[in-house]
């Protein structure tokens, strides 16, 4: 069995990596994949490492004659990018709202503006 | 502050001028004709273009209700006068319906509003009535606008009221005189069966007190007292607004002693028959109509 300790929380990306190998060989116990998954969700690095870590499997796998091993594809969409979108989304809607009340004015106004008014010439 | 002071005593002068010595039959006796002028105008490249045109004339308590509808707005005006001097000051009661979304259902939902404005001017100034709000403010706005000239001229009594429109075809635009009668010529028969009493014609004047007339059935005599009373008030807010029930009178019929009224029969001056059952077992028919020029 593998340190956890050790090599866990306070450990290096390596000591995370080995466990990450004897995650996958389903080494761990249900602590050390607790203390793992807890780890995965903070470090990207090692995230990433695992998926690699998977699909090198799945890749072994079909070579082998495992026509169902599959996995699931990574996102391609990062944070980053998503952010980017939203940004430029609420600012080319900010500019056609702004545009379209310069342009055509605003819903309602006051009650006062659509009444009549009568001015003697 | 003398000019100020003098300027005030001037007007005080002209006012008492006005009010004592001044004969009020000049200004505003039965031999004046008001008249109620209208341009409809819209912007265009070149000038303003006239849409639509017309006048509404008549003794000065006349009255001149303006309908005009678009496919998003519908603007009605009851326009009265009351003369002052010199000046005239100019009401209206406006109610306007607009257009504003679509339900989900896909029916168009209105907004409606009642509201009143009130201008002095000068007879023959022209005042311009921008029916959609205050007037533009930037000369690419393609609001219309009505233009109201306000005349009166000195008639022989000729005061029936007249009404003249033109208009384009693709603007729904009316103008109607409006005019509360101040008499009704009252056609009165006694019923009953297949008998009719003969008609008892007469002009009654509104709030006048109550008059005695006499039916004659077969041989039997019947006694009422009739007089013209004012209608209870319109319900409808458009009604009461655009005094839509302006011709409607009604007939308070009575017996002679002057105890309970037998009922009261409401009309308007169409000259149609209306009907009221009395205790006697006779019917009485009741014709309202506007009563001849005078």
């Amino acid at each position: 069995m593998t340190d956890v300790t050790g090599g866990g929380a306070g450990g290096t990306h390596e000591s995370w990596l080995v466990q990450i190998d004897a995650e996958l060989d389903g080494e761990l116990s249900l602590v050390e994949r607790a203390a793992l998954a807890k780890h995965l969700a903070t470090c990207s690095h090692c995230a990433g490492a695992r998926a690699s870590q998977l699909e090198v499997r799945v890749a072994l796998a079909r070579s082998a004659g495992n026509p169902h091993a599959f996995v699931v594809p990574r996102p391609t969409i990062r944070a980053g990018t998503l952010a980017l979108w939203v940004a430029v989304a609420l600012g080319s809607g900010l500019l056609a709202g702004w545009l379209a009340y310069s342009r055509w004015g605003g819903p309602g106004g006051s009650l006062e503006d659509t009444r009549a008014a009568i001015v003697v010439q | 502050m003398q000019l100020s002071s003098f300027s005030s005593a001037l007007a005080a002068f002209a006012a008492l001028f006005l009010g004592f010595f001044l004969p009020t039959t000049l200004l505003q006796g039965p031999g004046t004709r008001l008249t109620y002028r209208i341009r409809i105008m819209e912007p265009a490249a070149t000038g303003p273009r006239m849409l639509a045109s017309g006048s509404v004339s008549g003794s000065l308590d006349t009255e001149m209700r303006l309908t005009l509808r678009s496919d998003s707005a519908e603007i009605e005006a009851l326009f009265q006068v009351a003369p002052v001097g010199d000046t005239v000051n100019l009401g209206a009661e406006f109610f306007t319906r607009r257009r504003v979304a679509r339900s989900r259902r896909g029916l168009a939902l209105w907004e409606q509003d009642t509201y009143r404005r009130l201008v002095r001017l000068t007879w023959s100034d022209t005042a311009r009535v921008y029916p959609f709000g205050s007037p533009p403010r930037s000369s690419a706005s393609r609001a219309s606008w009505i233009e109201l000239v306000l005349e009166r001229d000195f008639t022989g009594g000729e005061t029936r009221p007249a009404e003249e429109q033109l208009a384009d075809s693709l603007h729904d635009f009316r103008l109607e005189a409006v005019v509360r009668p101040r008499r009704a010529r009252v056609t009165l028969n006694l019923v009953r069966g297949d008998t009719v009493s003969g008609p008892r014609p007469m002009d009654l004047v509104r709030e006048e007190p109550a008059r005695l007339v006499q039916l004659v059935l077969g041989r039997r005599v019947t006694t009422l007292e009739v007089s013209l009373v004012r209608p209870a008030p319109a319900r409808s807010v458009r009604d009461r607004v655009l005094a839509l029930d302006a011709d409607v009178v009604c007939l308070r019929v009575a017996p002679p002693d002057g105890s309970r009224p037998v009922g009261v029969l409401c009309g308007r001056l169409t000259n149609v028959a209306r009907r009221l059952p009395l205790p006697t077992g006779d019917t009485l028919v009741a014709t309202l109509a506007w009563p001849g020029p005078r």
